[in-house]
């Protein structure tokens, strides 16, 4: 049995995972793309959130809110003149997102190397110090993310079910012609879909910010868990995106703790696992 | 047929002016073009562009002097390439450095990419100074035959094994040392270190992590539990701040935690790791002008000191990287001494067979290269394996294990 240590690092790992796979899976719904420069944004969102606090002097909780903001901002730019373009609708639409997007990981990591530096940055000023549990203790940037994780997945479950937006949100990912004929401006919403994607994004790699290092090349792994994570849960399901970031979490850092490098290995192979067992994922439709 | 006297005579007498031209001016050095394929973009990228000011200025200040070979002064310029960090990077910077700009020499690098830069280097017959890569070492792809003009002028491996001896002495309490390296590092190498180790008495524990990982609680929790007091991390700038500061959260603040590479900024630690988990961090320390077993010249001292002077005024605030003091300055000084050795810049059989075995005093030391019998060709040149630790917001020497000449 792994130490508590281990499983309170699990939850930490989850907490990340969640958000991300809630943004890309909300964007997936919508508009029917998988984002592939998901990461960019966390990367994005830990620079603006670094900047805000170190070099703007803004408090924390405030500077998270700037950075989803901003980023989630450049998000419906994307989504406007980049995704929105390319994304025609043929048979090719999917394979020029996907590629577009791809570019923009090249494009957002170069960019943000020659803007911000690709020395490591830091931001262990920011709620230091740990809560000691007696053998074993937790830092209070830790104690956040989770905090921060639910007071998020809590704001979106009552933007979702309670509000006309998270209606126009559901009919829309449902029905998109139907919800269409009722008024529902699709295309806005697909803006705002992809700017509260990348949002989450960035609030994820915000509060990630002072528990790891800041690079431009840190949004590489978060994203292809969050791929992981929906695979899991079953691409479309914001119940499965949530589920799946909370199991992969506690794999990657249970797996890693019995068999060291070789989690990795076992993490992909339980996916291909689930994937033979349940194709659709465990949140997702069955195919008839 | 006068006329085509006439201009042969004014091409020859035209020759001659230009050739006495070039006379007249014969204090001017002949400049030796040195390729240096390094990373300058990637993740990597901060290790290759911190050494470049350092560098170009410490060359400026050599070639005041510059070095002669039968009399004539020659002076070293230096053209760097991205090598992107990569294989197929190093190659292809090694190309055009050696094609496209007309290289005599490759110095300075560093990369994990050796086997590539190597191969195209070893094609072109140029010499090329370098560290013991991953493949390089008995049973891996380093062959002499085959690489007949590789250099380990930073002796990677061996000095990793040293800097592990003196952790050891400067905590000879200790209870267990930990090694941690990415997977992607995984190879002969290791065999190597761990046969050294196990040989000299070491008691260590070794853990690999998946390339891109920022969270080591597991590979904490398992050091811990494994009874490690010190863990050395091999490179990994990055994620050894990640570690530092994951162990200190955990509780483990009596965990000392190092990596083989010098600090880049120790300000850098500090904001990544929080002050109180980066005091007492271990890097490598190349500050020749502290060295306490190691001789080093003090012409080259003094020289050293200047550049980190220079370099701090140019850039307005203290310069305190001492990495580059072991690398390009260590590897020129090697090659000017060999040319002059050798009696030619041109050849670079003669110049290699002034090298091996030879002893060469260097920006960290006189050392004789060796390893005849562990690599197959005396091309090792030897180090100080200095450390140091960081101290409030400085870096401090701990201890120092120069070295030993290998058999």
């Amino acid at each position: 049995m792994p130490p508590v240590g281990i499983w309170i690092d699990g939850l930490i790992q989850s907490c990340t995972y969640m958000t991300m796979a809630f943004g890309m899976v909300l964007v997936f719904s919508i508009l029917g793309i998988l984002n592939w420069a998901h990461g960019q944004f966390y990367m994005l969102g830990a620079f603006v959130f670094y900047y805000a606090v170190t070099a703007a002097g803004i408090p924390f909780p405030v500077s998270l809110l700037i950075s989803g903001v901003l980023v989630g901002g450049l998000g419906i730019l994307v989504e406007k003149f980049i995704i929105e373009r390319v994304n025609i609708p043929s048979a090719q639409g999917a394979l020029y997102v996907t590629v577009a997007t791809i570019a923009l990981i090249f494009f957002f990591e170069g960019a943000a190397s020659m803007i911000f530096g690709m020395q490591d940055k830091g931001l262990a000023m920011v709620l230091p110090g740990v809560l000691d549990l007696g053998s074993f203790s937790v830092s209070y940037q830790k104690i956040a993310v989770v905090i921060f994780t639910l007071v998020i997945m809590i704001t979106m479950y009552i933007v979702l079910n309670h509000t006309k937006v998270g209606l126009a949100i559901r009919a829309a990912a449902q029905e998109p012609d139907a919800a269409s004929l009722h008024g529902i401006n699709v295309e806005r919403l697909s803006l705002l879909v992809m700017g509260i994607g990348c949002a989450l994004a960035a609030m994820a790699g915000s509060i990630m910010a002072p528990v790891f290092i800041i690079n431009p090349f840190i949004g590489g792994i978060p994203m292809i868990m969050s791929l992981l994570a929906i695979v899991i849960g079953g691409l479309g399901s914001l119940t499965g995106a949530i589920v799946g970031g909370l199991i992969l979490g506690f794999l990657n850092s249970v797996v890693a703790y019995h068999l060291s490098y070789f989690s990795e290995v076992v993490l992909f192979v339980l996916v291909i696992i689930i994937l033979l067992v349940r194709p659709q994922g465990l949140f997702g439709a069955s195919r008839k | 047929m006068k006329k085509r006297y006439s201009i042969a005579t004014i091409l020859v007498i035209a020759g001659m002016v230009f050739g006495l031209g070039g006379i007249a001016s014969a204090d001017e050095p002949i400049i030796i073009k040195v390729g240096l394929p390094t990373v300058l973009s990637g993740p990597a990228a901060p290790w290759g562009q911190i050494g470049m000011e350092p560098y170009l200025t410490w060359i400026e200040l050599f070639n005041k002097e510059g070095f002669k070979v039968g009399g004539t002064r020659y002076n070293f310029k230096l053209i760097t390439v991205d090598d992107k960090n990569t294989p197929e990077g190093g190659a292809a910077a090694a190309k055009q450095l050696i094609y496209g700009d007309k290289v005599k020499f490759l110095a300075g690098h560093w990369s994990w990419n050796f086997p590539a830069v190597s191969a195209v280097a070893n094609q072109a017959k140029v010499i090329f100074l370098t560290r013991t890569g991953n493949e390089a070492v008995p049973g891996g792809a380093y062959d002499p035959k085959k690489m007949p003009y590789v250099v380990f002028a930073n002796p990677s491996h061996d000095q990793f094994i040293s800097d592990c001896f003196a952790l050891v002495e400067a905590f000879p309490n200790y209870k267990r040392l930990g090694i941690l390296d990415c997977a992607i590092g995984k190879g002969p190498g290791w065999d190597y270190v761990e046969v050294a180790l196990k040989k000299a008495g070491v008691k260590y524990t070794i853990e690999w992590f998946p390339f891109g990982t920022q969270d080591f609680t597991p590979y904490i929790t398992r050091f811990k539990e494994a009874g490690v007091d010190v863990v050395y991390v091999a490179g990994w700038v990055g994620e050894s701040m990640a570690f530092a500061k994951q162990r200190w959260e955990m509780g483990y603040k009596d965990m000392k935690v190092g990596h083989s590479g010098p600090f880049v900024s120790v300000g850098m630690y500090n904001a990544v790791c929080g002050q109180d988990a980066a005091q007492g961090f271990i890097g490598q320390y190349w500050a020749n002008w502290d060295f306490k077993k190691t001789t080093v010249n003090p012409k080259y001292v003094k020289m050293c000191q200047d550049v980190m002077k220079i370099v701090s005024d140019k850039q307005g605030q203290p310069f305190a990287y001492t990495g580059w003091i072991g690398w390009l300055p260590s590897h020129l000084l090697i090659l000017a001494q060999a040319m002059q050795k050798a009696g030619t810049v041109e050849d670079p059989d003669a110049i290699m067979q002034a090298i091996r075995g030879g002893t060469f005093d260097s920006t960290t030391g006189k050392w004789t290269m060796s390893g005849a019998k562990t690599y197959g060709s005396p091309v090792v040149f030897g180090c100080p394996s200095a450390l140091s630790k960081i101290q409030g917001d400085k870096e401090v020497y701990l201890s120092e294990h120069p070295m030993k000449p290998l058999p």
